[in-house]
Protein backbone atom coordinates (compact mmCIF):
# COMPACT_ATOMS: atom_id res chain seq x y z
CA UNK A 1 0.00 0.00 0.00
CA UNK A 2 1.38 3.05 -0.91
CA UNK A 3 0.24 6.95 -0.02
CA UNK A 4 0.23 9.81 -1.91
CA UNK A 5 1.73 13.13 -0.16
CA UNK A 6 0.88 16.25 -1.89
CA UNK A 7 1.76 19.90 -1.37
CA UNK A 8 -0.90 21.67 -3.71
CA UNK A 9 -2.03 25.40 -2.55
CA UNK A 10 -3.95 25.94 0.53
CA UNK A 11 -7.84 25.78 0.18
CA UNK A 12 -7.48 29.67 0.68
CA UNK A 13 -4.98 30.43 -2.42
CA UNK A 14 -7.02 27.88 -4.50
CA UNK A 15 -9.96 30.03 -3.94
CA UNK A 16 -8.60 33.29 -4.56
CA UNK A 17 -7.00 31.89 -7.93
CA UNK A 18 -10.51 30.35 -8.60
CA UNK A 19 -12.10 33.55 -8.31
CA UNK A 20 -9.60 35.78 -10.07
CA UNK A 21 -9.88 34.08 -13.16
CA UNK A 22 -13.90 33.60 -13.11
CA UNK A 23 -13.10 37.56 -12.28
CA UNK A 24 -11.00 38.20 -15.46
CA UNK A 25 -13.31 35.80 -17.40
CA UNK A 26 -16.21 37.90 -16.68
CA UNK A 27 -14.47 41.33 -16.83
CA UNK A 28 -13.19 40.20 -20.47
CA UNK A 29 -17.04 39.08 -21.69
CA UNK A 30 -18.26 42.62 -20.44
CA UNK A 31 -15.14 44.67 -21.73
CA UNK A 32 -16.43 42.90 -25.11
CA UNK A 33 -20.38 43.59 -24.89
CA UNK A 34 -21.82 45.69 -27.83
CA UNK A 35 -23.58 47.30 -25.80
CA UNK A 36 -20.78 48.76 -23.12
CA UNK A 37 -18.59 49.64 -26.37
CA UNK A 38 -21.21 51.79 -27.80
CA UNK A 39 -21.56 53.66 -24.23
CA UNK A 40 -17.91 54.38 -24.37
CA UNK A 41 -17.28 55.04 -27.49
CA UNK A 42 -20.67 57.63 -26.91
CA UNK A 43 -18.85 59.10 -24.19
CA UNK A 44 -15.15 59.02 -25.58
CA UNK A 45 -17.30 61.28 -28.60
CA UNK A 46 -19.47 63.62 -26.38
CA UNK A 47 -16.51 64.21 -24.13
CA UNK A 48 -13.89 64.79 -27.07
CA UNK A 49 -16.61 67.35 -28.65
CA UNK A 50 -17.13 69.07 -25.39
CA UNK A 51 -19.80 70.97 -23.87
CA UNK A 52 -22.50 73.17 -25.96
CA UNK A 53 -21.24 76.71 -26.83
CA UNK A 54 -24.45 77.84 -24.78
CA UNK A 55 -24.41 75.41 -21.60
CA UNK A 56 -25.73 77.22 -18.50
CA UNK A 57 -25.53 74.80 -15.53
CA UNK A 58 -23.42 71.63 -15.56
CA UNK A 59 -26.34 69.70 -15.33
CA UNK A 60 -27.60 70.22 -18.78
CA UNK A 61 -23.70 68.82 -19.77
CA UNK A 62 -23.08 66.01 -17.06
CA UNK A 63 -26.06 63.22 -17.35
CA UNK A 64 -24.02 61.43 -20.09
CA UNK A 65 -21.84 59.12 -18.32
CA UNK A 66 -25.04 58.35 -15.84
CA UNK A 67 -26.95 57.05 -18.69
CA UNK A 68 -24.40 55.59 -20.76
CA UNK A 69 -21.89 53.85 -18.51
CA UNK A 70 -25.05 53.55 -15.65
CA UNK A 71 -27.55 52.76 -17.56
CA UNK A 72 -26.01 51.26 -20.59
CA UNK A 73 -23.49 49.06 -18.09
CA UNK A 74 -27.01 48.03 -16.46
CA UNK A 75 -28.36 46.42 -19.54
CA UNK A 76 -24.54 44.65 -20.27
CA UNK A 77 -24.32 43.00 -17.02
CA UNK A 78 -27.97 42.24 -16.86
CA UNK A 79 -26.98 40.43 -20.07
CA UNK A 80 -23.80 39.16 -18.75
CA UNK A 81 -25.68 37.62 -15.96
CA UNK A 82 -28.70 36.10 -17.57
CA UNK A 83 -26.26 34.46 -20.52
CA UNK A 84 -25.31 31.69 -17.73
CA UNK A 85 -29.07 30.85 -16.56
CA UNK A 86 -29.08 28.30 -19.97
CA UNK A 87 -25.71 26.48 -18.42
CA UNK A 88 -27.17 26.55 -14.71
CA UNK A 89 -27.66 22.79 -14.75
CA UNK A 90 -23.52 22.09 -15.75
CA UNK A 91 -22.36 25.46 -13.85
CA UNK A 92 -24.13 24.37 -10.88
CA UNK A 93 -22.22 21.52 -10.06
CA UNK A 94 -18.91 22.89 -10.67
CA UNK A 95 -16.71 23.45 -7.25
CA UNK A 96 -17.00 27.26 -7.62
CA UNK A 97 -20.62 28.43 -5.38
CA UNK A 98 -23.05 30.81 -6.87
CA UNK A 99 -22.17 33.70 -5.00
CA UNK A 100 -18.37 33.36 -5.70
CA UNK A 101 -19.65 33.47 -9.46
CA UNK A 102 -21.65 36.21 -8.38
CA UNK A 103 -19.14 38.09 -6.81
CA UNK A 104 -16.53 37.85 -9.90
CA UNK A 105 -19.86 39.11 -12.06
CA UNK A 106 -19.71 42.41 -9.71
CA UNK A 107 -15.73 42.44 -10.10
CA UNK A 108 -16.63 43.97 -13.40
CA UNK A 109 -18.41 46.90 -12.38
CA UNK A 110 -14.86 48.46 -11.70
CA UNK A 111 -14.13 48.69 -15.54
CA UNK A 112 -17.04 51.18 -15.81
CA UNK A 113 -16.12 52.49 -13.03
CA UNK A 114 -12.78 53.56 -14.26
CA UNK A 115 -14.44 54.91 -16.91
CA UNK A 116 -16.43 57.05 -14.90
CA UNK A 117 -12.91 58.71 -13.27
CA UNK A 118 -12.10 59.28 -16.44
CA UNK A 119 -14.57 60.90 -17.88
CA UNK A 120 -14.92 62.95 -14.78
CA UNK A 121 -11.03 64.30 -15.09
CA UNK A 122 -12.17 64.73 -18.55
CA UNK A 123 -15.27 66.63 -17.59
CA UNK A 124 -13.02 68.95 -14.99
CA UNK A 125 -10.52 70.10 -17.72
CA UNK A 126 -13.49 71.05 -19.71
CA UNK A 127 -15.37 72.98 -16.94
CA UNK A 128 -13.11 74.11 -14.40
CA UNK A 129 -14.64 73.27 -10.62
CA UNK A 130 -13.97 77.84 -10.37
CA UNK A 131 -16.78 77.77 -13.10
CA UNK A 132 -19.77 79.74 -12.21
CA UNK A 133 -21.60 76.95 -14.18
CA UNK A 134 -21.74 74.66 -11.05
CA UNK A 135 -23.79 77.46 -8.81
CA UNK A 136 -23.44 78.92 -5.16
CA UNK A 137 -22.07 75.22 -3.98
CA UNK A 138 -17.97 75.13 -2.75
CA UNK A 139 -15.48 74.05 -4.53
CA UNK A 140 -15.62 70.50 -2.32
CA UNK A 141 -19.08 70.30 -2.59
CA UNK A 142 -18.64 70.73 -6.11
CA UNK A 143 -16.36 67.45 -6.46
CA UNK A 144 -18.99 66.06 -4.73
CA UNK A 145 -21.50 66.59 -7.36
CA UNK A 146 -19.26 66.06 -10.17
CA UNK A 147 -18.34 62.26 -8.20
CA UNK A 148 -22.21 61.86 -7.41
CA UNK A 149 -22.90 62.38 -10.74
CA UNK A 150 -20.34 61.36 -12.94
CA UNK A 151 -18.51 58.19 -11.14
CA UNK A 152 -20.59 56.67 -8.78
CA UNK A 153 -23.80 56.16 -11.61
CA UNK A 154 -21.24 54.09 -13.42
CA UNK A 155 -20.68 52.26 -10.74
CA UNK A 156 -23.93 51.78 -8.99
CA UNK A 157 -25.52 50.96 -12.85
CA UNK A 158 -23.65 47.73 -13.23
CA UNK A 159 -24.09 46.28 -9.68
CA UNK A 160 -27.83 47.13 -10.07
CA UNK A 161 -27.89 44.94 -13.13
CA UNK A 162 -25.73 41.95 -11.63
CA UNK A 163 -28.39 42.10 -8.92
CA UNK A 164 -31.49 42.16 -11.37
CA UNK A 165 -30.24 39.72 -13.81
CA UNK A 166 -29.49 37.21 -10.73
CA UNK A 167 -33.18 37.55 -9.19
CA UNK A 168 -35.31 38.59 -12.42
CA UNK A 169 -36.22 36.14 -14.82
CA UNK A 170 -37.97 38.67 -17.33
CA UNK A 171 -35.58 39.00 -20.43
CA UNK A 172 -37.07 42.63 -20.79
CA UNK A 173 -36.35 43.88 -16.82
CA UNK A 174 -33.16 46.03 -17.78
CA UNK A 175 -34.57 48.26 -20.28
CA UNK A 176 -37.70 48.64 -17.75
CA UNK A 177 -35.95 49.55 -15.23
CA UNK A 178 -33.81 51.80 -17.09
CA UNK A 179 -36.88 53.73 -18.46
CA UNK A 180 -38.68 53.96 -14.82
CA UNK A 181 -35.46 55.31 -13.31
CA UNK A 182 -35.33 57.71 -16.12
CA UNK A 183 -38.40 58.64 -15.59
CA UNK A 184 -38.76 58.92 -11.94
CA UNK A 185 -35.44 61.07 -11.91
CA UNK A 186 -37.14 63.68 -14.20
CA UNK A 187 -40.39 63.35 -12.99
CA UNK A 188 -38.78 64.47 -9.34
CA UNK A 189 -36.55 67.41 -10.72
CA UNK A 190 -39.48 68.95 -12.64
CA UNK A 191 -41.24 68.72 -9.24
CA UNK A 192 -38.23 70.30 -8.07
CA UNK A 193 -38.65 73.29 -10.16
CA UNK A 194 -41.93 74.79 -8.72
CA UNK A 195 -41.08 73.56 -5.46
CA UNK A 196 -37.80 74.24 -5.00
CA UNK A 197 -37.47 74.72 -1.26
CA UNK A 198 -40.26 71.72 -0.15
CA UNK A 199 -38.10 68.90 2.22
CA UNK A 200 -40.78 66.47 0.97
CA UNK A 201 -39.79 67.16 -2.66
CA UNK A 202 -35.76 67.42 -2.07
CA UNK A 203 -36.21 63.90 -0.46
CA UNK A 204 -37.93 62.63 -3.62
CA UNK A 205 -35.50 64.02 -5.25
CA UNK A 206 -32.62 62.28 -3.78
CA UNK A 207 -34.20 59.01 -3.64
CA UNK A 208 -32.57 58.01 -6.85
CA UNK A 209 -29.34 56.40 -7.87
CA UNK A 210 -28.50 59.81 -9.57
CA UNK A 211 -29.80 63.59 -9.23
CA UNK A 212 -29.59 66.94 -9.98
CA UNK A 213 -27.98 69.25 -7.77
CA UNK A 214 -28.51 73.07 -10.11
CA UNK A 215 -30.86 74.28 -12.43
CA UNK A 216 -31.09 77.95 -14.51
CA UNK A 217 -34.06 79.08 -13.79
CA UNK A 218 -35.88 82.31 -15.30
CA UNK A 219 -34.36 84.83 -13.38
CA UNK A 220 -31.13 83.79 -14.54
CA UNK A 221 -28.16 82.63 -12.37
CA UNK A 222 -27.24 79.07 -11.45
CA UNK A 223 -29.57 77.97 -8.64
CA UNK A 224 -28.57 74.96 -6.12
CA UNK A 225 -31.40 72.58 -4.92
CA UNK A 226 -31.44 71.77 -1.24
CA UNK A 227 -29.59 68.62 -0.24
CA UNK A 228 -25.91 67.52 0.56
CA UNK A 229 -23.82 66.24 -2.49
CA UNK A 230 -21.38 64.73 0.28
CA UNK A 231 -23.76 62.71 2.17
CA UNK A 232 -25.53 62.05 -1.55
CA UNK A 233 -22.60 60.12 -2.29
CA UNK A 234 -22.72 58.14 0.51
CA UNK A 235 -26.43 56.95 0.48
CA UNK A 236 -24.98 55.92 -3.34
CA UNK A 237 -22.50 53.43 -1.78
CA UNK A 238 -25.23 52.43 0.87
CA UNK A 239 -27.11 51.49 -2.52
CA UNK A 240 -23.85 49.81 -4.29
CA UNK A 241 -23.55 47.87 -1.34
CA UNK A 242 -27.55 46.85 -1.27
CA UNK A 243 -27.03 45.79 -4.47
CA UNK A 244 -24.19 43.84 -4.59
CA UNK A 245 -25.54 41.65 -1.28
CA UNK A 246 -29.11 41.56 -3.14
CA UNK A 247 -27.04 39.85 -5.76
CA UNK A 248 -24.92 37.39 -3.26
CA UNK A 249 -28.26 36.51 -1.57
CA UNK A 250 -29.04 34.31 -4.29
CA UNK A 251 -27.50 30.79 -4.09
CA UNK A 252 -26.06 31.26 -0.77
CA UNK A 253 -26.78 28.69 1.64
CA UNK A 254 -26.11 28.70 5.49
CA UNK A 255 -23.67 30.92 7.49
CA UNK A 256 -22.79 32.73 4.25
CA UNK A 257 -26.45 34.05 3.77
CA UNK A 258 -27.16 34.84 7.13
CA UNK A 259 -24.03 37.04 7.07
CA UNK A 260 -25.28 38.61 4.22
CA UNK A 261 -29.43 39.14 5.42
CA UNK A 262 -27.09 40.71 8.33
CA UNK A 263 -25.05 42.84 6.18
CA UNK A 264 -28.46 43.91 4.26
CA UNK A 265 -29.83 44.88 7.12
CA UNK A 266 -26.85 47.01 8.66
CA UNK A 267 -26.63 48.49 4.79
CA UNK A 268 -30.46 49.35 4.57
CA UNK A 269 -30.42 51.37 8.20
CA UNK A 270 -27.07 53.26 6.45
CA UNK A 271 -28.74 53.91 3.32
CA UNK A 272 -31.81 55.49 5.00
CA UNK A 273 -29.40 57.47 7.63
CA UNK A 274 -27.59 58.72 4.73
CA UNK A 275 -30.71 60.15 2.85
CA UNK A 276 -31.71 61.38 5.76
CA UNK A 277 -28.62 63.70 6.33
CA UNK A 278 -28.38 63.78 2.73
CA UNK A 279 -31.53 66.03 2.45
CA UNK A 280 -31.47 67.91 5.53
CA UNK A 281 -27.63 68.58 4.77
CA UNK A 282 -26.38 71.34 2.41
CA UNK A 283 -28.51 74.27 1.56
CA UNK A 284 -31.53 74.62 3.79
CA UNK A 285 -33.37 76.06 1.10
CA UNK A 286 -32.75 76.57 -2.58
CA UNK A 287 -30.00 79.21 -3.79
CA UNK A 288 -29.02 81.41 -6.67
CA UNK A 289 -25.63 82.52 -7.28
CA UNK B 1 -56.08 27.02 -33.38
CA UNK B 2 -56.76 30.64 -32.55
CA UNK B 3 -57.06 29.44 -28.90
CA UNK B 4 -53.77 28.13 -28.58
CA UNK B 5 -51.84 30.14 -30.66
CA UNK B 6 -52.85 33.16 -28.40
CA UNK B 7 -52.54 31.40 -24.99
CA UNK B 8 -48.90 30.42 -26.38
CA UNK B 9 -47.99 34.41 -26.24
CA UNK B 10 -45.96 35.81 -24.06
CA UNK B 11 -49.14 38.08 -22.39
CA UNK B 12 -46.91 38.45 -18.62
CA UNK B 13 -44.76 39.76 -19.81
CA UNK B 14 -46.69 41.94 -22.96
CA UNK B 15 -49.33 42.91 -20.09
CA UNK B 16 -46.48 43.82 -17.56
CA UNK B 17 -44.48 46.25 -19.28
CA UNK B 18 -48.11 48.09 -20.61
CA UNK B 19 -48.93 48.24 -17.06
CA UNK B 20 -45.30 49.95 -16.12
CA UNK B 21 -46.16 52.38 -19.06
CA UNK B 22 -49.83 53.05 -17.89
CA UNK B 23 -48.35 53.98 -14.43
CA UNK B 24 -45.69 56.26 -15.51
CA UNK B 25 -48.29 57.60 -18.46
CA UNK B 26 -50.30 58.45 -15.04
CA UNK B 27 -47.96 60.17 -13.53
CA UNK B 28 -47.27 62.40 -16.31
CA UNK B 29 -51.31 63.31 -16.59
CA UNK B 30 -50.83 63.67 -13.06
CA UNK B 31 -48.31 66.23 -13.17
CA UNK B 32 -48.57 68.04 -16.24
CA UNK B 33 -44.99 69.59 -16.30
CA UNK B 34 -43.66 66.28 -16.77
CA UNK B 35 -46.24 65.19 -19.51
CA UNK B 36 -43.97 65.82 -22.52
CA UNK B 37 -41.21 63.81 -20.65
CA UNK B 38 -42.80 60.90 -19.27
CA UNK B 39 -45.22 60.25 -22.39
CA UNK B 40 -42.35 59.47 -24.32
CA UNK B 41 -41.28 56.94 -22.06
CA UNK B 42 -44.77 55.68 -22.00
CA UNK B 43 -44.48 55.27 -25.69
CA UNK B 44 -41.22 53.72 -25.47
CA UNK B 45 -42.43 51.02 -22.63
CA UNK B 46 -45.76 50.19 -25.29
CA UNK B 47 -43.02 50.05 -28.15
CA UNK B 48 -41.14 47.09 -25.75
CA UNK B 49 -44.49 45.42 -25.07
CA UNK B 50 -45.20 45.50 -28.44
CA UNK B 51 -41.80 43.45 -28.89
CA UNK B 52 -42.86 40.70 -26.94
CA UNK B 53 -45.97 39.84 -28.52
CA UNK B 54 -44.52 37.15 -31.26
CA UNK B 55 -42.52 35.48 -28.53
CA UNK B 56 -42.45 31.76 -28.66
CA UNK B 57 -40.65 29.62 -26.83
CA UNK B 58 -41.10 26.41 -28.90
CA UNK B 59 -40.67 28.13 -32.19
CA UNK B 60 -38.28 24.93 -33.38
CA UNK B 61 -41.70 23.23 -33.11
CA UNK B 62 -44.55 25.92 -33.81
CA UNK B 63 -41.93 26.89 -37.08
CA UNK B 64 -42.96 23.95 -38.86
CA UNK B 65 -46.41 23.11 -37.89
CA UNK B 66 -48.99 23.63 -41.04
CA UNK B 67 -49.96 26.98 -39.63
CA UNK B 68 -48.04 29.50 -41.68
CA UNK B 69 -46.49 32.64 -40.10
CA UNK B 70 -48.56 34.93 -41.56
CA UNK B 71 -51.71 33.31 -40.03
CA UNK B 72 -49.77 33.30 -36.37
CA UNK B 73 -48.32 36.39 -36.82
CA UNK B 74 -52.01 37.70 -37.34
CA UNK B 75 -53.24 36.21 -34.13
CA UNK B 76 -50.56 37.40 -32.63
CA UNK B 77 -51.19 40.98 -33.98
CA UNK B 78 -54.42 40.46 -31.50
CA UNK B 79 -51.84 40.97 -28.10
CA UNK B 80 -51.45 44.64 -29.45
CA UNK B 81 -54.56 45.78 -28.37
CA UNK B 82 -52.72 45.78 -24.87
CA UNK B 83 -50.03 48.26 -25.64
CA UNK B 84 -52.61 50.52 -28.00
CA UNK B 85 -55.52 49.89 -24.82
CA UNK B 86 -52.94 51.21 -22.51
CA UNK B 87 -51.91 54.33 -24.40
CA UNK B 88 -54.91 55.24 -25.01
CA UNK B 89 -55.81 55.24 -21.65
CA UNK B 90 -53.26 57.51 -21.09
CA UNK B 91 -53.89 59.85 -23.42
CA UNK B 92 -57.57 59.72 -22.01
CA UNK B 93 -56.28 60.75 -18.62
CA UNK B 94 -54.68 62.98 -19.80
CA UNK B 95 -57.10 64.62 -21.87
CA UNK B 96 -59.49 64.49 -19.18
CA UNK B 97 -57.20 66.45 -16.87
CA UNK B 98 -57.11 69.13 -19.39
CA UNK B 99 -53.74 68.54 -21.27
CA UNK B 100 -53.20 71.13 -24.01
CA UNK B 101 -51.18 68.17 -26.21
CA UNK B 102 -51.51 68.31 -30.23
CA UNK B 103 -53.57 64.54 -29.87
CA UNK B 104 -54.00 64.11 -33.44
CA UNK B 105 -49.90 63.77 -33.45
CA UNK B 106 -49.69 62.02 -29.90
CA UNK B 107 -52.28 59.21 -31.18
CA UNK B 108 -49.78 58.78 -34.63
CA UNK B 109 -46.97 58.46 -31.95
CA UNK B 110 -48.66 55.81 -30.14
CA UNK B 111 -49.27 53.81 -33.47
CA UNK B 112 -46.07 54.84 -34.59
CA UNK B 113 -43.99 53.39 -31.44
CA UNK B 114 -46.72 50.28 -31.37
CA UNK B 115 -46.27 48.94 -34.64
CA UNK B 116 -42.05 50.11 -34.74
CA UNK B 117 -41.58 47.50 -32.19
CA UNK B 118 -44.03 44.66 -33.54
CA UNK B 119 -42.63 45.76 -37.29
CA UNK B 120 -38.48 44.84 -35.60
CA UNK B 121 -39.79 41.59 -33.82
CA UNK B 122 -41.70 40.40 -36.94
CA UNK B 123 -37.93 40.65 -38.70
CA UNK B 124 -36.35 39.28 -36.02
CA UNK B 125 -38.74 36.64 -35.41
CA UNK B 126 -37.06 34.96 -38.83
CA UNK B 127 -33.84 34.90 -36.94
CA UNK B 128 -35.09 33.66 -33.35
CA UNK B 129 -38.16 32.63 -31.46
CA UNK B 130 -38.17 34.83 -28.44
CA UNK B 131 -37.13 38.20 -30.25
CA UNK B 132 -38.67 40.47 -27.60
CA UNK B 133 -35.85 41.49 -25.37
CA UNK B 134 -33.02 42.34 -27.92
CA UNK B 135 -35.97 43.83 -30.18
CA UNK B 136 -37.68 45.46 -26.70
CA UNK B 137 -34.00 46.98 -26.18
CA UNK B 138 -33.00 48.59 -29.51
CA UNK B 139 -36.58 50.14 -30.19
CA UNK B 140 -36.70 51.88 -26.69
CA UNK B 141 -33.41 53.10 -27.09
CA UNK B 142 -33.42 54.55 -30.90
CA UNK B 143 -36.86 55.58 -29.33
CA UNK B 144 -35.60 57.61 -26.40
CA UNK B 145 -32.50 58.54 -28.17
CA UNK B 146 -33.71 62.37 -28.93
CA UNK B 147 -34.44 62.43 -25.23
CA UNK B 148 -31.46 60.95 -24.19
CA UNK B 149 -28.79 62.28 -26.19
CA UNK B 150 -30.52 66.35 -26.68
CA UNK B 151 -28.03 66.70 -29.73
CA UNK B 152 -30.45 64.28 -31.48
CA UNK B 153 -33.25 66.17 -31.10
CA UNK B 154 -32.05 68.81 -33.35
CA UNK B 155 -32.61 66.65 -35.87
CA UNK B 156 -35.51 64.21 -35.13
CA UNK B 157 -38.63 63.91 -32.74
CA UNK B 158 -40.43 61.52 -31.66
CA UNK B 159 -42.50 63.00 -29.40
CA UNK B 160 -45.05 66.21 -30.33
CA UNK B 161 -43.98 68.48 -27.74
CA UNK B 162 -46.06 71.85 -27.95
CA UNK B 163 -44.19 75.13 -28.39
CA UNK B 164 -40.62 73.69 -28.81
CA UNK B 165 -40.16 74.83 -31.94
CA UNK B 166 -38.07 72.06 -34.18
CA UNK B 167 -38.70 69.20 -36.62
CA UNK B 168 -42.08 67.68 -36.81
CA UNK B 169 -42.54 64.36 -35.15
CA UNK B 170 -45.14 63.28 -37.36
CA UNK B 171 -42.77 63.32 -40.70
CA UNK B 172 -40.80 60.74 -38.45
CA UNK B 173 -43.70 58.48 -37.72
CA UNK B 174 -45.49 58.80 -40.53
CA UNK B 175 -42.26 57.48 -42.34
CA UNK B 176 -42.04 55.38 -39.68
CA UNK B 177 -45.33 53.55 -40.45
CA UNK B 178 -44.79 53.29 -43.91
CA UNK B 179 -41.51 51.33 -43.54
CA UNK B 180 -43.21 49.30 -40.88
CA UNK B 181 -45.29 47.60 -43.20
CA UNK B 182 -43.46 46.86 -45.78
CA UNK B 183 -41.14 45.05 -43.47
CA UNK B 184 -44.27 43.05 -41.50
CA UNK B 185 -45.50 42.10 -44.74
CA UNK B 186 -41.97 40.68 -46.43
CA UNK B 187 -40.95 39.48 -43.12
CA UNK B 188 -44.01 37.36 -43.12
CA UNK B 189 -44.54 36.78 -46.18
CA UNK B 190 -40.35 35.16 -45.82
CA UNK B 191 -39.88 35.78 -49.45
CA UNK B 192 -37.31 39.06 -50.18
CA UNK B 193 -35.57 38.39 -46.78
CA UNK B 194 -31.52 38.64 -47.71
CA UNK B 195 -30.15 35.47 -47.05
CA UNK B 196 -27.95 37.15 -43.90
CA UNK B 197 -31.46 37.94 -42.86
CA UNK B 198 -33.04 34.72 -41.86
CA UNK B 199 -31.49 31.56 -39.95
CA UNK B 200 -34.06 29.50 -40.04
CA UNK B 201 -33.45 27.12 -43.08
CA UNK B 202 -36.14 27.69 -46.39
CA UNK B 203 -37.86 24.22 -45.79
CA UNK B 204 -39.00 25.06 -42.09
CA UNK B 205 -40.28 28.82 -43.73
CA UNK B 206 -42.88 27.10 -45.83
CA UNK B 207 -46.02 29.06 -45.25
CA UNK B 208 -48.67 25.74 -45.98
CA UNK B 209 -48.28 21.94 -45.84
CA UNK B 210 -50.54 19.73 -47.88
CA UNK B 211 -53.03 18.66 -45.14
CA UNK B 212 -54.28 15.02 -45.47
CA UNK B 213 -57.93 15.13 -46.32
CA UNK B 214 -59.76 12.56 -43.74
CA UNK B 215 -61.82 9.80 -46.31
Amino acid sequence: MTATLTFGPPGAATGRATFTALAIRETRRFVLNPVFLFAVAFIVFALWAGPDAGVTDIDTANPYPAIFLGGFGMMATYWLTRSMRASEPVVGVTPVTRPARTAALCVVALVPFACGCLALLRFVQLIPVSSPLYGPFSPSARVAVLVGQIVMPALGGPLLGVALGRWVRFPGAAFVLFLVLYGWVSLVTILSFSHADSAPVAVLRLFAPFAFFTYTGDTGGVTAFRGSPWFFIGWQLALCAIAVLVALLRGAEGTVRSRIIRGLAIAGVAAVILLALAASGGFTHAVTA
Amino acid sequence: MVGPVLRAGAWQAVAGVSGVAVVVGGCGAAFPAAATVLFPVCFALLAGAAAFTLDEPASLVVDVTPTGPVRRTQIRAVALLAPLAAGVLVMLAAAVRGLALPWAAVGLALAGNVLLGFAVACVVRTRTGEPGATVGTAVVLVVMAPALVPQIARWVRTFPAPDSGGPSSDTVWWTVLAVCVVAIVVSVGGRNLPPWMSAVPVSRRRRSYPTVQPP
